[in-house]
């Protein structure tokens, strides 16, 4: 009798699950970083252009790991 | 009687950024160009032709990706004195976010598989691009000279 069991069986390219986690983190980076930078200039509308300047780089920071994330799927199999 | 025009305010609108965000752009354009030169070598070095094309795209597609969110806040400054201008302004950011991560997930999917693409030397190019835009950004931002209150409107102004 055979030992094993095949209960489920999943087809495609792993790296598809990759994307998806890669995605997680700048999404939920990029949302705070927006968030917080509506509710600065909510408070203090003088101050919109400092914050759109710190906001920007809040989300270069957060897309360089989206971009490096993505990019793996050239040297990943 | 002569009734006050109205002015765009300068309130609110983050114009004063605007210096910050073309200089961004002018020293992103240089980096990009440095890169394309030492990568494209590297690249002709290691798998000619292939690896000097995959060199320029990879180079192309980093300094162009993430250049497109300064220029996405450029413009939507534009905008600014408007009404809406908080919803138009996150509107056309985010969106210009978006779509970019769309295309740069289309493009890398087409590209990888392409018989001139050397996926290894495009995949550093593209990480040496992404670090070398964010070393941009910092010191932009950092060296930039804005005031505290940067975007203030006087009584009777």
């Amino acid at each position: 009798m055979d030992a094993t069991t095949v209960l489920a069986e999943i087809n495609g390219n792993i790296a598809t699950v990759g994307y998806g986690l890669a995605a997680i983190g700048p999404a939920i980076g990029v949302g705070i970083v927006v968030g917080k930078t509506i509710e600065g200039v909510a408070r203090q509308p003088e101050l919109a252009g400092r914050l759109q300047v710190l906001m920007y780089i809040g989300i270069a920071f957060t897309e360089a790991l989206a971009f490096i994330g993505i990019a793996t799927y050239f040297i990943f199999v | 009687m002569s009734t006050p025009t109205p002015r765009a305010s300068s309130a609110a609108t983050g114009s004063s950024a605007r210096p910050v965000f073309l200089r961004i752009l002018k020293w992103g354009g240089l980096l990009s160009l440095a890169i394309a030169v030492i990568g494209g070598v590297v690249g002709f070095l290691v798998d000619s032709e292939r690896g000097l094309v995959s060199a320029l795209v990879g180079t192309a597609m980093a300094i162009l990706f993430t250049g497109l969110t300064a220029a996405s806040i450029l413009v939507a400054n534009r905008f600014s004195g408007t009404d809406f201008f908080t919803a138009i302004f996150f509107a056309v950011v985010m969106g210009a976010w978006i779509v970019k991560f769309a295309i740069f997930l289309v493009l890398v999917f087409l590209l990888r598989d392409q018989p001139w693409i050397n996926p290894v030397v495009m995949f550093l190019c593209i990480i040496a691009g992404v670090l070398g835009s964010l070393i941009v950004d910092v010191v932009v931002v950092a060296t930039s000279r804005m005031s505290y209150a940067s975007d203030v409107k006087l009584p009777g102004e």
